[in-house]
């Protein structure tokens, strides 16, 4: 921990990243993959460090999150749209 | 600024979209609804298996039914309403809103203990909400 960090009425304080958990239990909700909770649990890695003034690590959390439900997001399109193929060509044959 | 206009706009239809095809169409009865791949490989129910039963079931003012499908959502559903409500509110005003429960430090940590819970409790026979 830096001089700075220690000081937080020093300078303008550091905006709250994101921290996904909306959109964590939405994939939760909709993509049926585990990825979901490991956005919640970065969601909450975010909220505590920042808290504690671990704006770095909040950010990384942050960037953790976003990127587990990004990719459960995107996962659950991609099967729900092969998914989709699947039962037209089915259903032609 | 344009490209957000854009999004939202795009973003409406689409939801409208889904509830007009979730309203439509019984998801148990039609097949090409998306099936949940662990359910599909292990037989067990995920935190968000029924969800789409479920939806169908709000949608017609079914409460009791979608609380069977999937009583997570039921749950989320206030939780996510006022979050768009503060998303909708920064769109409109051109200023951002932030609900300051979702950044408390318990707020995730009991989230994820209720969605694990959950995943295993509804897997076990003393699950209350059969369907």
């Amino acid at each position: 921990m830096d001089f700075q960090q220690q000081q937080p009425f020093s300078q303008p304080p550091m905006p709250r990243p994101k921290n996904w958990l909306v959109e964590s239990i939405l994939v939760t909700l909709f993509c049926c993959l585990p990825l979901g909770i490991v956005g919640i649990i970065n969601a909450a890695s975010v909220n505590s460090r920042y808290d504690v003034g671990d704006y770095n690590g909040a950010l990384k959390a942050s960037e953790q999150a976003g990127k587990w439900t990004k990719i459960g997001f995107f996962g659950g399109i991609v099967v729900g749209v092969l998914y989709g193929i699947f039962v037209v060509m089915l259903g032609r044959g | 600024m344009k490209y957000k206009k854009l999004y939202f706009t795009a973003g409406c239809v689409l939801v409208l979209c889904f509830i007009g095809i979730y309203f439509t169409y019984n998801p148990t009865k039609y097949s090409f609804f998306p099936k949940c791949p662990f359910h599909y490989l292990t037989g067990l129910d995920c935190p968000g298996c029924g969800s789409q039963r479920a939806i169908h079931a709000l949608l017609h003012a079914n409460l009791a039914d979608a609380i069977r499908q999937n009583l997570l959502l039921v749950l989320s559903l206030p939780i996510l309403l006022i979050h768009f409500g503060y998303v909708l509110t920064s769109a409109l005003k051109g200023k951002k809103y932030k609900w300051a429960l979702l950044y408390h430090p318990l707020t995730p940590r009991i989230m994820a203990v209720i969605v694990i819970a959950f995943w295993i409790v509804r897997n076990t026979p003393y699950y209350p909400f059969k369907h």
